[in-house]
């Protein structure tokens, strides 16, 4: 179980086709009136109800949140600066930067794509029943976990003793050089669980799982008179994919994939469990500095904390952009 | 039904992604069971359930789960009747505000909270029950998406507006009205809810090893760096609350105004 | 001159046979409907020719070339779906000019096509819509459109107007009617609505469990229709039972009441029964013609006529009459004379 739990829900706001029409669903009548007390009547007084829920939002999300950015603006003596946005320019805060853009990007793309083929065979293959129901209960699943247990399971299965590993050390395989490998261990050339390698291979354990629970209600939406009427104009089947049904579902692509960036980038537990802090994400980076200030100026972590919200919002106002360029034939 | 060919490239596809689910559980499973040499054993979660720090993680995250649901019912049910109720025009603001802990990863936020509540004038954690206070706090925030939708989705399903009216012209106030008419309607919906909110709060693991509480997931971590057949063993448990939790879920869903929620 | 030819057509869903033995020649330029009950096999038979179903047996054939195993891809057969099934990625112009891009024509060939094909169906202002900023009948003429842009052979339309509202549905059939005779394009035309077909088609296909029933112009099929299912599929009929008196003459008896009927064919001893439409039926007594009393057993009013249900020796049997202003309309449980003309009426063999 990890931070990842069921992010299905947030497909509403990731893949908006998905939610057309929902927000259409109050009727616009007034309010039933009982008492004609007239400091009632106040449209304000319609939103003390909800005072409650902002309170707390205030208190333990926009306070922390703004605490953090004011954090990074401000010297220790509280007088304000840009002075911290200068850990930007510190190569080890650049690296762990990249690192994360990079592990965020390759995972979402590796399991995008994984993600999209298996989603495609569960819903247009046509495979026996109990297969689809097995892939999407175990998409469910898998995508919900992550963090600690995860790392452990990649290390029993690939780790130097893992199970695969072992198997992979009873097999043959040919060198490149013609010659035999054996016993071929694949530590031995090259591959540890414990980089990059193998951090992208277990965050695609719930990753490609996201993409299929994400993308197989709209693959599943794709009529199946659009493929025949293709045809009948004379399409093949890749010019239907080309010109109907990859531009048909590239809204719910572009959601999907923010949503497994979004997934990569901010997770944790994971990384932290399978390499010890030794591969330098972001978070790990400012994991640390939660517990101590390796920085040595509290301020410049903040500013990094921040530089994490910055490029999510970044990324997602250029989903949004390519979103009404994908979705222009949409109904709103 | 259908006769169609059977599609090989589908198959293909579907057994990668078989074989991707299957072969690190099953690593796990095999790992775990082979404490003692040369035979197949359950030593290593004998060990696990033998130390009573698995316990005590055990049951402070179970606490802290249920603890976190009731406060989230507590406060989003009566926040989404009123919205639906008086100001649908919160709606987008509600919208944006409840999808945030989303967009500011849990790392970050957990350093804003850490930052704010751990000085004057709030500060909150010098005793254990305030700490406490605070992490409930945090795990209310970090499941708000799911619990907040989940019962957006319930309510939308239900003419609120017609039910308030319809129990108002039969006497009852807007307290009763919410408890004993929108809440017994919504309980798919509150429950689909709590349950994400139970998993996601089982497996957190940033709030509590920052804060420094005595959760499941701090524990596991600290096993991991010590030993190698507990975590597996602790994995496979963890397999098995999630496998529970989501079978539940799949359960309750069943009523398909939340089918959303789930794999399906 | 045969244009397409089904012959022997045969299609099953493993064990379920959905088409049997499907036999039809269709001519150049003519048009064609399908007409039968849900589940009939209509579409079916349409989807093979249109290449997305395989025929289990059988041969379909166009300008005598064999197509049974073309691609869809590679037939040159236009369609009109139920549910328009226009890509929703593409405007108005684009959809129309999908085939045509397909088939690399030059752009400038293409938009002359698109241009051509929207002033056809009179929506050249709609060209850079999309599909979802149209309604259901603007939505129909443009997969019209898009099916006639790439100049097809044959133009296959599955119940095209089943999703439109009445007024929509009734302006479009004459509308596809209207453009189908000026490009001179065979058609066929599947529907379940027996006034589409009736008042459209140049031969009707009645199918009934997959198996062709009659084939016939409009007045065959609702004049003379050759099974009872025809019969009663099409237009509303009176089935009496009755005995034969005379084989010869086509005299029967109906309890106490003798009938002739106008047409009758080889009387084999097996039940028959005596067909007449209810608008053939009249009023009153009348020499010459075959009279009858009964009484009232029901008067439906539906605006232009009025319908009576009578019981005849037992039998219902309805009527309708004009709604003129002078009419006086019978009282429930009245005995009644009414009376038909021996030729408006014919003796059907009882199916099973
Ligand atoms: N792909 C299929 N697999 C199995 N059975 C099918 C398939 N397609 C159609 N059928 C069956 O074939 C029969 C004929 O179907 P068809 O769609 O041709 O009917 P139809 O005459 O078009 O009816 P409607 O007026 O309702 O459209 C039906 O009983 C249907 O259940
Ligand atoms: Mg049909």
């Amino acid at each position: 179980m990890g931070r990842f739990s069921s992010i299905r829900v947030l497909l509403c706001f990731a893949v908006p086709p998905r939610c057309k029409g929902t927000n259409v669903a109050m009727s616009t009548s007034p309010p039933p009136r009982y008492r004609n007390n007239a400091w009632r009547e106040h449209p304000l007084w319609n939103w003390v109800g909800l005072v409650p829920f902002f309170l707390f939002i205030f208190l333990f999300l926009i306070i922390p949140s703004l605490n953090l950015f004011t954090g990074a603006f401000v010297t220790n003596k509280g007088l304000f600066t840009l002075e911290n946005l200068s850990v930007f320019r510190n190569p080890l805060v650049l690296k762990a930067y990249m690192t994360s853009l990079q592990v965020s990007l390759l995972t979402a793309v590796i399991g995008g794509l994984f993600g999209f083929f298996v989603a495609a065979a569960v819903a247009l293959g046509h495979p026996p029943r109990w297969m689809r129901s097995l892939i999407m209960t175990f998409s469910g699943l898998a995508a919900n976990f992550g963090g600690v247990p995860l790392a452990f399971a990649f290390i029993a299965t690939l780790g130097r003793t893992g199970f695969v590993t072992a198997l992979l050390k009873e097999v043959c395989f040919a060198g490149p050089d013609g010659t035999q490998i054996c016993p071929f261990n694949p530590y031995d050339h090259g591959f540890s669980l414990y980089s990059l390698t193998g951090l992208v291979l277990a965050y695609t354990y719930f990753q490609f799982p996201l993409m299929v629970l994400t993308i197989t209600p709209a693959l599943e939406g794709m009529r199946k008179e659009w493929r025949e009427a293709a045809a009948n104009l004379g399409a093949s089947t890749w010019q239907y994919w080309r010109d109907i049904a990859l531009p048909v579902l590239t809204p719910s692509i572009l959601g999907a994939s923010i949503l497994l960036f979004g997934n990569a980038f901010g997770a944790y537990a994971t990384a932290q469990a399978l390499t010890g802090g030794s591969i330098p994400l972001v978070t790990i980076f400012v994991g640390q500095q939660i517990r101590g200030d390796v920085l040595g100026n509290p301020h410049e972590g903040y500013a990094m904390a921040i530089g994490m919200v910055v490029v999510m919002a970044i990324t997602i106002v250029a989903y949004s952009m390519l979103q009404r360029q994908a979705s222009r034939w949409m109904k709103v | 039904m259908k006769a169609q060919p059977i599609n090989w490239w589908a198959i293909f596809w579907i057994v990668l992604a078989a074989l991707y689910f299957f072969l690190p559980m099953y690593g796990t499973l095999d790992f775990s069971l082979r404490m003692e040499r040369n035979t197949i054993s359950l030593k290593a979660y004998e060990i696990v359930f033998a130390d009573p720090r698995f316990w005590q993680g055990f049951r402070y995250s179970t606490l802290m789960a249920l603890i976190t649901i009731i406060v989230s019912i507590i406060l989003f049910v009566p926040t989404v009747y009123w919205m639906y109720l008086k100001v649908p025009q919160a709606r987008p603001i509600m919208e944006i505000i409840t999808i945030l802990p989303f967009v500011i990863p849990t790392i970050v936020y957990v350093f804003g909270l850490i930052r704010t509540f751990s000085r004057p004038p709030f500060q909150l954690t010098l005793h254990a029950l305030t700490t406490d206070m605070l992490i409930v706090a945090g795990y209310v925030v970090i499941s708000m998406p799911f619990m907040f939708r989940a019962i957006d989705v319930g309510m939308r399903a239900l003419d609120v507006r017609t039910l308030t009216e319809a129990a108002q012209s039969l006497g009852s106030n807007w307290f009763q009205v919410l408890v004993y008419v929108i809440v017994p309607n919504l309980r798919v919906a509150i429950l689909s809810g709590a349950l994400i909110s139970f998993a996601t709060v089982m497996g957190e693991l940033i709030l509590a090893s920052f804060l420094v509480r005595p959760a499941l997931a701090p524990y596991m971590a600290l096993l991991g760096l010590t030993k190698a057949y507990e975590p597996a063993a602790l994995a496979i448990i963890s397999y098995a609350l999630t496998w529970v939790s989501l079978g539940l879920l799949q359960l309750v869903s069943r009523g398909g105004t939340t089918r959303q929620l789930t794999g399906r | 001159m045969t244009h397409l030819e089904l012959s022997h057509i045969r299609k099953a869903f493993g064990p379920a046979v959905v088409v049997e033995d499907f036999n039809l020649a269709v001519t150049q330029g003519e048009f064609i409907s399908f007409l039968g009950p849900s589940g009939c096999g209509k579409t079916t038979t349409l989807r093979m020719i249109a290449g997305f179903e395989l025929p289990t047996a059988g041969t379909i054939t166009i300008d005598s070339t064999d197509l049974t195993n073309t691609p869809p891809n590679k037939r040159n057969v236009g369609m009109v779906f139920q549910s328009y099934a226009l890509f929703p990625n593409m405007t108005v112009a684009h959809n129309v000019g999908y085939g045509l891009k397909i088939t690399s024509k030059s752009k400038t060939e293409m938009m002359q096509r698109v241009h051509e094909m929207l002033a056809l169906i009179q929506m050249e202002e709609f060209a850079q819509r999309y599909p979802f900023q149209l309604s259901g009948g603007q939505q129909q003429r443009v997969a019209l459109a898009r099916a006639l842009a790439i100049r097809p052979k044959l133009l296959l339309l599955d119940e095209p107007l089943s999703a439109l509202d009445a007024k929509i549905r009734l302006e479009l059939r004459h509308e596809i009617r209207r453009i189908q005779r000026q490009l001179g394009l065979t058609t066929i035309y599947v529907t379940h609505d027996q006034e589409e077909a009736l008042s459209l088609s140049d031969r009707i296909v009645v199918m009934s469990k997959g198996k062709i029933e009659q084939v016939g112009t409009p007045t065959e099929i609702y004049n003379a229709p050759a099974t009872e299912f025809v019969a009663r599929f099409v237009g509303h009929i009176n089935l009496l039972p009755v005995t034969v008196l005379n084989p010869a003459n086509g005299v029967v008896s109906l309890g106490r009441q003798t009938l002739r009927a106008g047409r009758f064919g080889q009387l084999n001893g097996r039940p028959v029964q005596l067909a007449v439409r209810p608008e053939e039926i009249n009023l009153g007594a009348k020499p010459d013609a075959n009279t009858l009393n009964g009484e009232v057993e029901s008067v439906t009013y539906l605006g232009s006529i009025v319908r009576i249900g009578l019981r005849i020796e037992h039998h219902p049997l309805s009527l309708d009459v004009f709604n003129e202003h002078t009419l006086k309309l019978p009282r429930i449980s009245e005995t009644l004379a009414i009376h038909f003309p021996v030729d408006a009426c014919w003796l059907m063999e009882k199916s099973d």
